[in-house]
């Protein structure tokens, strides 16, 4: 039995280790080119040759690379973003849920079926909105952070409706009819039994929702034109994107700072994530 | 109960909801007034509505409904809604470079651009600047009969020479009523300059040719506002709306007057992609590998999460550290690691060249680059597989493997036969999910490959990685031609496919029965 178990594990671990080396590979590369005094990116030896802070100093010192603004940006936006979202989209999921009223199950489908919309195109007619509100208050238009915060909330119904009234449809119907009957009205319901109800699930959202903040990189690079106003997605872009100028040290340095954050949230919720992804498949 | 406890209740939450309601009140009040000191009306317009619905929506008694949803539907009608309408409207629209602006400009530039030199080639002598009151005006004075005139763009008058001032070498420096402008701002104020007219009362106008000079233009085309067309006098030629964006010869259409201007086609857009070879080749080329990308993307992540997770399905060692380390393509940003990948599969520098001591210029053939785009999608995409994965496997109760052992079936066959087709199941819809998602996932094309390689000497839009979103977004915001008329018909189609696969989960997955 025990020699069976070991060659049953055999292909197990050949299977992981392989996965580990891949996953590991351009890690550890963004590493080694973090520490490069060069800006190549693993020129000719993929062993560390030099060690050098250099490109983290740079990140904080030159004052052409405002770093900590891109993420002080980044961090705001995503943030007020995730807790906006979870708001609007509990709401909005504890009245599909809940609630009986008409055009419920048309809302629910018009709002799946405008989600998988490819919507960017329209970034014209966002972008001429947006211009449109620069000339009225400069804090909420083109350019500014809190315009690019007022687009995304925009899409925060569709998406958390959907997964939250999946939560929230498992909550049991007489939690609520009991609390009716006690005299609750539905605000109280909502603020005072699904909230904490729902907690764990809101954060999951409010997790999702500001990674995938962090990550947009096509809307906030054509709207934040400004230096000193990009999020860290477009900043850290500028290094590598062009043609034929790419330094990649700075790049490195900068995106394992700004991943550190994003991999601590993750790997502290991983159990409440697979969760929260997995509730579709196993309940539906 | 709790919120008896909490006592939320009666004064308290209304004191709440008036205190948050009235900021969101004060502030639309503010932005209100601001919109019409700019007079956007239609921004003004809005914020009206919005102020209206929200007030509505919470002061009134019934319709609770109405509460819950009220503030995302707002967002989403003003940035979600109205630009998929205007998505939806383009693309029955001929909205493309040279046919980019309204039909009154349209024909505001042709005519400027339907000015000819006079036979003699008049030519003057100039003095520009502009009058107290900021328009422009000058002395002009013909070359041949030295005859002196005041010009402004309501007419042209003789002038005396006392009124004007000249410098030694006898150039007209100063005029009564004239101030002199600056070489800046006539540098910054060029193409208005240029495109003066000072009208000379019988059709011909004299235009500024420069600081100094001046020249007698005709105007050779007009246009007939009752008929709708355009008259060339000098030629003779009639142009008439072709009713797609264009003035035309009546004689030949192809002959066309620019710019053109945006004009409703119907279904024009439609039909090129489905008829014209120039395009229809290229889309289905693209829609092919779309198909293609999609598919293999969920197969691959798939399989090896999979794999993944029924190696790690029960205790081995080291199973944690493989757990924890296997997500981080999961958790970290996906932006920063397509982007390394790039940097990876770089030719010179590139570390995979490196790693494997070979000199490959990845991006420059098709099947290299598509297969460097399914392998980074498979980096980014199998932690999540395997999380999915690992979901579904323990919701498999043991029994069935146990049942499935006890009739004499090996491992293999216990999973080909019994497991697989039940995680099929189990994750179809979120299978479907993960195909939609990939058919639309423009970030890894746009920051790997950009859609490359490209033919560009063919004048190719789309390249050899190029899916059907980076296709249309090239199409709609392309460096040389722009065409936001096909590019909308294009994600038309994509919406018509991912909707209905999206529709078809919905009615599998039987979500909706339980509604």
């Amino acid at each position: 039995m025990s020699k069976k178990v070991g060659k049953n594990n055999a292909w197990k671990h050949i299977l992981a280790i392989t996965l580990v080396l891949f996953t590991a590979f351009p890690i550890y590369v963004v590493i080694v080119t973090s520490f490069d005094p060069t800006g190549g990116i693993s020129s000719s030896s993929l062993l560390p040759v030099k060690f050098s802070l250099s490109n983290y100093t740079m990140l904080f010192s030159d004052p052409r690379v405002p770093y900590w603004s891109w993420m002080k940006n980044s961090l705001i936006i995503a943030t007020a973003t995730a807790i906006s979202s979870v708001f609007i989209g509990a709401a909005a999921a504890f009245a599909f849920s809940r609630l009986r009223f008409r055009g419920r199950r048309l809302g629910l489908k018009t709002l799946l079926l405008i989600q998988v919309f490819p919507s960017f195109l329209s970034l014209s007619a966002i972008y001429v909105i947006m211009e449109r509100m620069f000339l009225i208050t400069p804090t909420f238009g083109l350019g500014s952070v809190w315009g690019l915060y007022l687009i995304y909330i925009g899409g925060a119904l569709g998406v958390n409706a959907w997964l939250l009234k999946g939560f929230l449809d498992t909550i049991p119907l007489e939690l609520d009819e009991s609390a009716r009957l006690d005299g609750a009205s539905v605000p109280q319901v909502f603020w005072l039994i699904f909230f904490p109800l729902a907690a764990p699930v809101l954060a999951v959202t409010a997790v999702l929702s500001f990674i995938g903040t962090f990550n947009e990189f096509v809307i906030a690079s054509l709207f934040l034109q400004d230096v000193e106003r990009r999020t860290v997605a477009v900043g850290l872009q500028q290094f590598v994107g062009g043609q034929f100028t790419q330094t990649w040290g700075p790049f490195a340095a900068g995106s394992i700072i700004a991943s550190i954050p994003l991999v601590i949230i993750f790997l502290s919720m991983q159990r409440f994530i697979i969760g929260g992804l997995t509730q579709g498949a196993t309940k539906g | 109960m709790l919120y008896k406890l909490v006592g939320v209740r009666g004064t308290l939450a209304l004191f709440l909801k008036l205190g948050v309601l009235g900021g969101a009140d004060a502030f639309l009040i503010w932005f209100i007034a601001a919109a019409i000191n700019k007079n956007s009306l239609i921004i003004a317009g809005v914020a009206i509505a919005t102020l209206i619905f929200l007030n509505y929506s919470f002061m009134q008694k019934g319709a609770v409904p109405l509460k819950f949803l009220s503030v995302g539907l707002i967002f989403f009608t003003i940035f979600v809604i109205t630009p998929t309408g205007y998505t939806i409207v383009m693309s029955t629209y001929n909205f493309k470079t040279g046919n980019e602006i309204a039909k009154t400009a349209a024909i505001k530039e042709i005519l400027n651009n339907g000015i000819a030199p006079d036979i003699e080639g008049t030519v003057y002598d100039l003095f520009l600047g502009k009058t107290d009151d900021g328009k422009y005006a000058g002395v002009i004075q013909n070359q041949i009969t030295l005859e002196l005139s005041y010009a402004d763009e309501s007419s042209i008058k003789p002038i005396e020479e006392s009124a004007i001032e000249r410098d030694s070498a006898g150039y007209i420096v100063g005029a009564d009523g004239i101030n002199a402008i600056t070489p800046e701002e006539f540098a910054n104020d060029d193409a208005v300059i240029t495109s003066l007219r000072f009208p000379l009362g019988d059709g011909s106008y004299v235009t500024p040719q420069g600081t100094d000079v001046a020249a007698r233009l005709t105007q050779s085309v007009f246009y007939d506002e009752k008929k709708d067309q355009i008259n060339n006098t000098e030629t003779g030629q009639v142009f008439i709306d072709n009713g797609n964006g264009n003035f035309v010869a009546s004689d030949d259409p192809t002959n066309r007057l620019d710019p053109g201007w945006r004009d409703f086609s119907g279904l024009d857009n439609f039909k090129s992609l489905a008829f014209d070879k120039n395009l229809r080749d290229p889309f289905i080329k693209v829609f092919i590998w779309t198909v293609a990308f999609a598919f293999l993307s969920v197969a691959t992540t798939f399989a090896v999460g999979m794999a993944l997770a029924i190696a790690l399905q029960h205790p081995i060692r080291f199973r944690r550290f493989y757990r924890g380390f296997l997500i981080l393509p999961y958790a970290i940003p996906s932006f920063m690691s397509i982007l390394i990948w790039r940097g990876l599969f770089n030719t010179e520098h590139g570390a995979i060249n490196t790693l494997f001591n070979i000199n490959v210029d990845w991006f420059d053939s098709p099947w290299l680059a598509k297969f460097a785009v399914i392998l980074v999608n498979l980096w980014l995409g199998f932690p999540y597989m395997y999380l999915i994965g690992s979901g579904a496997l323990q919701s498999i109760p043991s029994e069935i493997e146990e049942a499935a052992s006890i009739d004499g079936a090996s491992e293999k066959q216990a999973f080909m036969a019994i497991k697989l087709p039940l995680l099929l199941q189990i994750l179809g819809p979120l299978l479907i999910a993960s195909f939609a998602f990939n058919f639309n996932n423009f970030n890894i094309i746009y920051l790997l490959t950009g859609g490359g390689p490209t033919n560009a000497i063919d004048g190719e839009v789309a390249g050899g990685t190029d899916i059907l979103i980076s296709y249309a977004y090239k199409t709609a915001f392309g460096s040389n031609f722009q065409d936001l008329g096909l590019s909308s018909a294009i994600s038309m189609v994509m919406f018509v496919i991912v909707g209905t696969m999206s529709m078809y989960t919905l009615k599998k997955s039987k979500i909706m029965e339980t509604l």
